[in-house]
């Protein structure tokens, strides 16, 4: 918006996940989830708005012994995801 | 405070407790961060335990709750609480299932949290029942 | 204020809210106030039989701290005035740290 911050665009962590705005980005959360789309909104709690969003929850088996790890993917077409939640956001060329 | 006007609460204190006044009076159940559910008139409150398809209720006179341990409140619509399918047993019977259903639960959430944090995931916290 | 406004926008719409608990409720959005505690009417719980005590209850209020996610009807979204907005409330707290 004001010039201070196009000549220095980065001065604050949020100012990249700001550069990432209409952009996809990868989320991972708190828990065994982590969040692929594309971001519509943040505030300074990273309180989120992500569209076209697929979600992946890693699932792991009861048993002590049994290592394996499963995936679920879920999409959803619009998503808000409370800042609490949030351990990074990373910008993401789409692959 | 003598004199002055009377204190004024910033606006956003009624946003909240505007939401809450229309459930004042009404039955409603109260779902706690520890998984206790309580049901009651918003004043008074009684506390029901679920196990599977069994509750018993307690009675516990007057609750005052502090928010944070809050879930949700939900309010209970009348003609629809007699038709739960779910069986009334004794107090000693759902106590005994819960301890059961809790130990399990503790034991699951211990191999899952110990597997997931060897995969670089963080906890989630609180693990809300 | 961004979300609380932005949640103003979404009253009446159906939503469905993700709890930390993975309790997922679908309802009509009522009200919001500005800790983004959310009031929902006619509630219908994703997965009714895991969670007995709710069958019984019509509308709910939500604490928001206890929100993992809201899905939302894109339809209802308007994504380029949001990300406006949210440009805006970004150069505004910078200001307000530099002030």
């Amino acid at each position: 918006m004001s010039d201070a911050d196009d000549s220095n665009p980065i001065q604050e962590p949020l100012d990249l996940v700001r550069l990432s705005l209409d952009e996809h980005v990868f989320v991972k959360l708190r828990g065994d989830r982590e969040l692929r789309g594309r971001l519509h909104a943040y505030d300074s709690h990273c309180n989120l708005v992500l569209g076209e969003v697929e979600e992946t929850i890693y699932v792991v088996n009861d048993d002590e012994d049994d290592d394996s790890v499963k995936t679920i993917k879920n999409n959803s077409e619009m998503l808000f995801v409370r800042g609490d939640s949030v351990v990074l956001i990373s910008p993401q060329s789409q692959s | 405070m003598e004199g002055a006007e009377p204190p004024t609460l910033p606006p956003q204190m009624f946003t909240t407790s505007a939401q809450l006044l229309d459930l004042t009076d009404k039955k409603l159940l109260v779902a706690l961060r520890d998984g206790r559910k309580l049901i009651g008139v918003l004043r008074s409150w009684d506390q029901r335990l679920y196990v599977n398809d069994s509750y018993c209720d307690i009675p516990r006179g007057v609750f005052i709750v502090r928010g944070e341990n809050v879930l949700l409140l939900g309010e209970i619509d009348l003609d629809r609480e007699d038709d739960i399918p779910f069986r009334q047993a004794s107090v000693e019977e759902v106590f005994a299932g819960q301890r059961q259903a809790d130990a399990e639960k503790k034991h699951r959430d211990k191999v899952h949290r110990k597997k997931l944090r060897a995969l670089g995931f963080e906890d989630e916290g609180e693990v809300l029942v | 204020m961004l979300f609380f406004s932005f949640f103003k926008t979404l009253v009446d719409h159906e939503v469905t809210i993700e709890l930390k608990n993975d309790l997922l409720i679908r309802g009509t959005l009522k009200s919001v106030d500005q800790f983004l505690n959310i009031k929902l009417d006619e509630i219908h719980v994703v997965d009714e039989a895991r969670y007995p005590h709710l069958s019984a209850v019509k509308s709910v209020f939500i604490r928001g701290s206890v929100v993992r996610y809201v899905h939302l009807p894109a339809n209802a979204v308007d994504t380029a005035l949001l990300e406006d907005a949210t440009r805006r409330e970004a150069s505004n707290a910078a200001a307000a740290r530099t002030r």
